[in-house]
């Protein structure tokens, strides 16, 4: 079942090594976030990438671990962060030990899951592995995005195709669902988590979020 | 993968502990081996030094 899920594996195992050259820096929200959080033992970063966000969060916890579904990214990620520790994993089914977890990051990247369920199933497992004090920034597209023109005010965000063109001109379509706002605090609500704090900036929904239990 | 991970991953499937079969080692990291849920039995390649603990449906050689 749910096979759209290995598409969007298969996808950045094939331009991986081109997109992980384009994502050099950093997202300065990511940076002002871990900045004002609180020292951690253990940090986690679903949808990791090439680790660029891992090298942010080693700044405050002893050990990070990074889990991402491509490998061709994990690899750009282990050449990167020599000393991180990663994994090949699912946001929706995070081999990851419940309440384990002091500061987490799942950024850009609830939006590539294909379904709501799937979302939602991510957000609930960024909630079980959470520790009752831990905390996390979660980010997605939306449709304040430039790219869009959809209203601001939409209550649903849409479904779309984002072509990614490699070095020689081939392109290779992503999935995305474009959150609208209101739609991003609802789905978070709707989890297992509990939304401290919900931003708009650069096109992003950015929330920081807890275990609701909490 | 380093060792110290057990203590942190578990089966993606039912969140039940992983046993560790070391096939190879290198300066401490383990190069190779698998994880077996000690519940459901499912079975996790280790394939170059990263564990790779997708659900068996999400794998490269998953039938479509």
């Amino acid at each position: 079942m749910d096979r759209s899920r290995a598409d969007v594996r298969e996808t950045y195992d094939r331009i991986g090594t081109h997109f992980s050259k384009t994502r050099v820096n950093p997202w300065p929200e990511v940076e002002a976030f871990v900045a004002d959080a609180a020292d951690a033992d253990l940090g986690l970063d679903v949808g990791c990438g090439n680790g660029r966000h891992v090298e942010i969060l080693k700044q405050r916890a002893g050990r990070v671990v990074g889990v991402d579904a491509s490998r061709s990214l994990l690899d750009a990620a282990t050449e990167r962060v020599p000393d991180g520790r990663f994994l090949l994993g699912d946001a929706s089914n995070l081999p990851i030990a419940t309440d384990r977890v002091d500061l987490a990051l799942y950024i850009a990247t609830l939006h590539h899951l294909p379904s709501r369920e799937a979302r939602i199933e991510s957000l609930d497992e960024l909630a079980r592995v959470l520790d009752p004090d831990g905390e996390a920034f979660v980010s997605a597209w939306s449709t304040t995005h430039d790219n869009f023109d959809a209203p601001p005010d939409a209550e649903m965000g849409f479904d779309t195709t984002v072509e990614w063109t490699l070095p020689g001109g081939e392109t290779v379509p992503r999935f995305y669902h474009i959150y609208a706002p209101a739609e991003f605090q609802a789905d978070v609500e709707a989890s297992q988590l509990s939304l401290d704090a919900f931003e708009l900036s650069n096109g992003n929904c950015y929330g920081t979020v807890s275990p609701a239990s909490h | 993968m380093q060792e110290d991970l057990m203590d942190i991953i578990c089966c993606p499937l039912d969140k039940h502990d992983l046993e560790l079969d070391v096939e190879e080692r290198e300066d401490g990291e383990i190069v190779a081996g698998t994880l077996t849920c000690t519940e459901c039995g499912e079975t996790y390649p280790i394939e170059d030094g990263i564990p790779n603990l997708l659900p068996p449906d999400m794998r490269e050689d998953a039938p479509a």
